[in-house]
């Protein structure tokens, strides 16, 4: 805000701000200079030496900035990829309905949309869950079936990320609640081996188990595509770093809460289910938004396996040959969707820390 | 909670535990029964016996002396050695990027604060495999060709490798280890004298530097007079490449790079927050006892700072190590990519994987465990200085 008439002590205020001391001078030099530059090099290459979407692809050959005519002429395939061009509006329902469930969910969380039941929308992940196979694989209803390797982009990222994060969670939070339990020490000493285990290696070796070893352990004849193995892997793993978000909320409950419990004569499991749960739920629930953000932006690691997410497909775009030139654009494309999708999820993040802070808790 | 039952109680055996655990294993052995059927019928029996076969396939860059010809264990073993020097250089760029980052978003300059935040939103809401595609599309597209490769002093980097300068190896530089031993217990006991003296009288005696001379000077100084050879080596430009000195690849760059960047992110945000949870009172009272700026920072501050921070950072060290196995993806030779061609050339997943994942539990584990020890002593110095 600028006011008409600033008054003359301002401006010395705010240089003291910028050079306090030597350091400060030196820092704000070198910060302003650097941030300058990112934003010339990002506008330069944005706007001012792109090409417009309106000239045919041949001039972008040479040109130093982005190529808009590439998005034009590929967005389709970096979102969809090789599912049948015919029958792309089913991926994008499919997508849509996974964005909007989802988007429900962060805002349901956050205290918006209050009058919806948390019963409502596991009811809608229960619906959905399957009904995102059916739709994506077809062969009813006249829908003509479509090969699990042809699902591709979009789709596939919000299946491998959205569905392993849904299924996991109950699985994280019954690994948490054996973790925490003293009543059954085998089960508690199982569970801790095996949140240990997964939370010991990296994501990349679970992949490859998922990909080379489950179908391994199947019974000789059966097939599993890489897509459902890496679903399987994921959720297996994700489900370790849930327990321990879900741990740290039922450990920060006061004992008092127990003994209370106990002693209106609960059993253990309506201890659990009634008074506990619930109240660590919603304690680890920044936790948990922190830990859903790390698994979503590391379902691109599937590009490894060869499945065919968004950072796949968009590479697939520019490495057919002449393309080669459109690297950047391709990336930009799913760096700007990442962008998106987890400002949306920080900003739940914040609100809960907002709403936390607030309750004092 | 302290156990406070009678001592007579009687323990009930926990049966249900034991049931499922039981059910789960029946499980697995279910599985295990299914591989065994699986790999007989690709002709294969379970077991660790092709280790000692010779590997076939080249690694594009190695710790130690590999061909061909040797077997998968050695091949894994450079695999790991290559993990293991991948992390350690991240561990170290991480480190620096981090804290020169986390402490410019606290300084009082507005153009500070905002690179920082912009850096650390960026990298904290992209995958770091993406971060990974793009540096190496810039390498490979963006940097010169070998013969064309830029030049810095006897340093090149190409659109390939970089090159450096290296002392050449040569056997007789083992006895080194003489020396440089006898530098390391010279240099531990000074560190302890001068601590006793500090303790004793308050007067500091410079340790850092001291430590410093006599790590580098002993071994140095013991191969001028012992006369070991130290030759050094240049990279210079023959027909296709450079040869001599060292040669990084231009994957290890960018995998350092990466990780480097995407986990600076991770340790500005840790170090932010330590340094924001230092009390304002703390840093007045040093004022008002009359501590000049600096050693309000280095007495009273850093040391506040370093025992909220280590914890957090311990973490970020050993998902560092993790994902190192993201390389995989730009083919850097380290672990994960060797079992990788491993598991394609001899279709043995399950063995393979269960050495990957044991070696990388062994890493992590071994890495927490040092922290953590570290981390128990900082804790108990501060407990005992306090009054």
């Amino acid at each position: 805000m600028m006011g008409a008439a600033r008054p003359p002590g301002q401006r010395r205020e705010r240089l003291r701000k910028w050079a306090g001391t030597p350091v400060t001078a030196l820092v704000s030099a070198l910060s302003a200079a650097l941030g300058l530059w990112v934003l010339w090099r990002v506008l330069d290459w944005t706007v001012l030496s792109a090409i417009s979407p309106a000239h045919p692809m041949a001039i972008c050959a040479d040109a130093h900035g982005a190529c808009w005519r590439f998005y034009v002429e590929k967005s389709r395939f970096m979102l969809f990829g090789t599912y049948p061009y015919s029958e792309h509006w089913r991926p994008a329902l499919v997508s849509a309905l996974l964005l909007a469930l989802s988007g429900l969910v962060g805002l349901r969380i956050t205290g918006r949309l209050s009058f919806i039941r948390p019963r409502v929308l596991i009811a809608a992940w229960l619906v959905m869950i399957p009904l995102v196979f059916v739709l994506m694989g077809g062969g009813w209803a006249g829908l003509a079936p479509v090969d699990i390797s042809r699902w591709n982009g979009m789709p596939v990222l919000l299946i491998l990320s959205v569905i392993a994060i849904a299924l996991s969670l109950p699985l994280g939070v019954m690994l948490a609640v054996l973790r925490y339990q003293s009543r059954w020490p085998v089960l508690r000493r199982a569970a801790v081996v095996y949140i240990e285990t997964m939370r010991g290696i990296p994501m990349v070796t679970v992949l490859f188990v998922g990909v080379f070893v489950l179908p391994l352990t199947l019974p000789p004849g059966t097939v599993i595509s890489p897509v459902l193995a890496t679903l399987v892997a994921l959720i297996f793993f994700h489900a370790s770093y849930f327990a321990e978000d879900v741990r740290g909320g039922l450990q920060s409950l006061p004992g008092s809460q127990d003994e209370a419990a106990r002693s209106l004569g609960l059993s253990w499991g309506q201890m659990m289910r009634l008074v506990l749960l619930p109240q660590a739920l919603s304690r680890s629930l920044p936790a948990l938004v922190n830990s859903v953000i790390g698994a979503y932006k590391d379902t691109s690691l599937v590009v490894v396996l060869g499945i065919h997410d968004l950072t796949s497909t968009a590479r697939m775009a520019f490495s057919e040959p002449g393309w080669g030139g459109f690297a950047f654009e391709a990336y930009a494309f799913v760096g700007a969707w990442f962008l998106v999708s987890c400002a949306f999820l920080s900003w739940v993040g914040r609100e809960l820390h907002r709403r936390q802070g607030a309750q004092g808790g | 909670m302290q156990d406070c039952r009678p001592p007579l109680a009687r323990v009930r055996p926990d049966w249900l535990g034991i049931a499922v655990v039981g059910l789960v294993a029946a499980g697995l052995g279910l599985l295990g029964v299914n591989v065994i059927l699986n790999m007989h019928a690709a002709g294969l029996t379970p077991g660790y016996g092709f280790m000692a076969q010779a590997a076939g396939f080249d690694l594009s860059e190695s710790l130690i002396p590999y061909t061909a010809g040797d077997t998968y264990a050695r091949v894994i073993f450079a695999g790991l050695l290559n993990t293991v020097f991948l992390a350690l250089a991240s561990l170290a760029l991480a480190t620096v990027l981090g804290v020169v980052m986390g402490l410019v978003s606290v300084t009082p300059s507005p153009p500070g604060r905002a690179v920082a935040l912009l850096y650390v939103e960026l990298f904290r809401n992209l995958p770091k495999i993406l971060v990974l595609l793009v540096l190496y599309v810039v390498a490979v597209r963006g940097l010169p060709p070998v013969r064309a490769a830029l030049s810095l002093g006897p340093a090149h980097l190409s659109n390939r490798s970089i090159y450096l300068p290296t002392v050449l190896p040569d056997p007789s530089q083992i006895w080194l280890i003489l020396p440089l031993a006898a530098s390391a217990l010279a240099a531990l006991w000074w560190t302890r004298k001068a601590a006793r003296i500090k303790r004793d009288t308050g007067r500091e005696w410079p340790v850092v530097p001291v430590v410093l001379a006599l790590i580098v000077g002993g071994p140095l100084g013991f191969a001028l007079l012992a006369d070991v050879p130290l030759t050094l080596s240049l990279p210079r430009l023959e027909r296709f490449d450079y040869v001599g000195g060292m040669r990084l690849s231009v994957q290890f760059i960018v995998v350092l790079l990466t990780l480097g960047l995407y986990h600076g992110a991770q340790i500005c945000e840790v170090v932010r927050g330590g340094i924001l949870a230092v009390p304002a009172g703390q840093v007045e009272a040093a004022r008002a006892l009359g501590l000049t700026s600096g050693q309000v920072t280095r007495l009273v501050v850093l040391p506040l700072v370093l025992r909220t921070v280590i914890p957090p950072m311990i973490n970020q060290y050993v998902n560092l190590i993790k994902n190192t196995s993201i390389a995989i993806a730009v083919g850097y030779s380290d672990l994960m990519s060797v079992s990788g061609t491993i598991i394609n050339q001899t279709f043995r997943p399950l063995e393979m994987m269960l050495v990957t994942m044991g070696l990388y539990l062994g890493l992590c584990l071994l890495a927490s465990s040092l922290m953590n020890r570290v981390n128990d002593r900082l804790q108990a110095r501060t407990a005992r200085t306090a009054p």
